[in-house]
């Protein structure tokens, strides 16, 4: 190109940069979850109408769309949440590493260890820091004090939290401020190394400054897991992810790049959401 | 997705709505006022008429106030609204348009002062054919530019652009003479030299307008055309005629 020509005249190699700029491309992303014609009705009533999506593997995805459009629903499929919703019926298939997770053979215990949840609110048990983090990997049958020292610090680590809370590990989380209770939430999750980390919300009952570490946060874990995170907050979703999904009443509408989204989307119904049009 | 002419007016935010507005009708404001400035140059020139170019230079303060306000607003609705999609590119848009505008209206300025140097140093004799020639082409891409941004009209934009080559060719048409010209004649070269400092300026002007144009194309498709060959731009901006023969 001539403008790399002119570039190196001037000692400078531009090429790397304009490589950098388009790494993001779906197609040749590894897929963590494969979402296969998924549909969902609750009752009579189809709440998610044939879903075909891949989650790209160590990537964040972020699904935005209006109230009552599928996102926080389809969410839930990937850990099989809406299990113990009442009359919830589900039809199509969600491919974890090539396993259907809607198997008569998965345990659900286990596909939930491999596929955490936080939700919007901080739900920390009545218990000391140390304790909540500790719990996931007790269950597991991890016994060794030193190994679950070892993992309780690096679950905290990564999750921002370790510098706070070294000094007061025993006491209760529910002394805590709710930006440190949400980040401890994600530490208890990420503590049994799970592969996907699903967010259902994660910051929108947090003040801006833990909003914005909680955001940081998911750009830290981004190189250890696979993401998926609903948000109403669309300047959050430019800002955190990846790969953005737009859905709309229970329809996946467009799928693609975040940046090319937010500046450049293909469909119509995507540019009148996400310009404040209607929604 | 389309662009329509009530795409800026159906934002649930009405205040965003009168935002966005308001900056459209600003830069056009803008583009009326260096327009008349580009107007009043070459007449000016042409007709060796000093108080009309006076007059003239004293408007282009006006654009540059008007460059600076109009890149305020901008500025504070991407502070405030963080615009998305096609309002984000409307806001970048205007805020390269508004600085191609302040620059044609320094050119106008510059050759109003060529103007009053003419006039005052006796008038050169030669050129003129050519200044009211180019003038005439590059009044109209000035124009057509503006009418484009005021129907996002990409069709007319791509037709401005395709009008900055003849105006490059007509420009380097009259240098050639101009040369041989002053070649002939050393006692020429000073009153000369203003008529082809003239010249280039309305090839800058000229340039300018093609700036916008993209800008525009850049605002109604989302594809960047700036540095494509003519071919790619008309593609960009949806025409499918076939090929005009090549001149």
């Amino acid at each position: 190109m001539k403008m790399t020509t002119n570039a190196k005249t001037h000692g400078i190699d531009i090429s790397s940069l304009q490589r950098e700029a388009r790494t993001l491309d779906l197609d040749t992303e590894t897929t963590t979850l494969k979402v296969r014609d998924l549909r969902l009705s609750y009752g009579d009533k189809e709440a998610l109408h044939g879903i075909n999506m891949d989650i790209p593997k160590k990537r964040v995805t972020a699904f935005i769309g209006p109230s009552g459009c599928g996102k926080s629903t389809l969410l839930r499929c990937f850990n099989r949440m809406n299990d113990l919703v009442d009359g919830c019926n589900i039809n199509g298939q969600i491919l974890l590493d090539d396993n259907n997770i809607f198997d008569r053979t998965v345990d659900v215990a286990d596909l939930r260890r491999r596929v955490g949840m936080v939700f919007q609110k901080p739900n920390p048990f009545p218990k000391s820091i140390y304790e909540n983090v500790a719990y996931g990997l007790r269950i597991q049958g991890i016994k060794k004090k030193r190994d679950i020292d070892e993992t309780v610090e690096w679950a905290l680590r990564s999750a921002a939290l370790w510098d706070e809370v070294k000094d007061r590990l025993h006491e209760s989380a529910l002394g805590m401020s709710g930006g440190q209770q949400q980040r401890l939430v994600i530490a208890r999750t990420i503590a049994v190394k799970p592969e996907v980390l699903l967010l259902d919300e994660p910051a929108s009952a947090l003040d801006p400054i833990s909003t914005l570490k909680i955001e940081e946060l998911i750009h830290e874990l981004k190189n250890d897991f696979t993401i998926v995170i609903v948000t109403h907050n669309m300047q959050q979703a430019a800002r955190v992810s990846d790969y953005t999904a737009f859905m709309y009443m229970g329809d996946l509408i467009e799928f693609g790049v975040t940046d090319t989204l937010f500046t450049n989307p293909e469909k119509k119904q995507t540019e009148d959401y996400i310009t404040g049009r209607y929604g | 997705m389309e662009l329509t002419k009530d795409t800026y007016s159906t934002h649930i935010s009405q205040q965003f709505n009168n935002e966005l507005e308001q900056i459209r009708t600003e830069l056009l404001t803008m583009g009326g006022i260096v327009e008349r400035q580009v107007h009043d140059a070459v007449e000016a020139l042409l007709t060796g008429d000093a108080e009309l170019a006076e007059r003239s230079r004293r408007v282009d303060k006006q654009t540059n106030d008007m460059e600076l306000m109009i890149d305020e607003r901008c500025t504070t609705i991407i502070a405030k609204r963080q615009p998305a999609a096609s309002d984000l590119r409307l806001i970048v848009a205007i805020s390269k348009a508004v600085n191609d505008l302040e620059r044609m209206g320094d050119e106008a300025s510059r050759i109003c002062r060529h103007a009053i140097e003419l006039v005052e140093d006796g008038e050169s004799q030669r050129g003129y054919q050519e200044v009211r020639h180019i003038g005439n082409l590059v009044r109209s891409m000035v124009k057509d530019v503006l009418t484009a941004f005021a129907r996002n009209d990409t069709e007319l934009a791509y037709h401005v652009a395709k009008q900055d080559k003849a105006v490059d060719q007509e420009y380097r048409t009259a240098m050639r003479s101009l040369m041989t010209y002053m070649m002939e004649d050393s006692r020429a070269i000073s009153s000369c030299l203003n008529v082809i400092w003239v010249l280039r300026s309305l090839e800058r002007i000229g340039d300018h307008s093609r700036n916008m144009a993209e800008h525009l194309i850049y605002l109604v498709s989302g594809t960047d055309v700036r540095h494509q060959p003519l071919s790619k731009i008309k593609q960009t901006a949806g025409i499918s005629e076939p090929e005009e023969p090549k001149e």
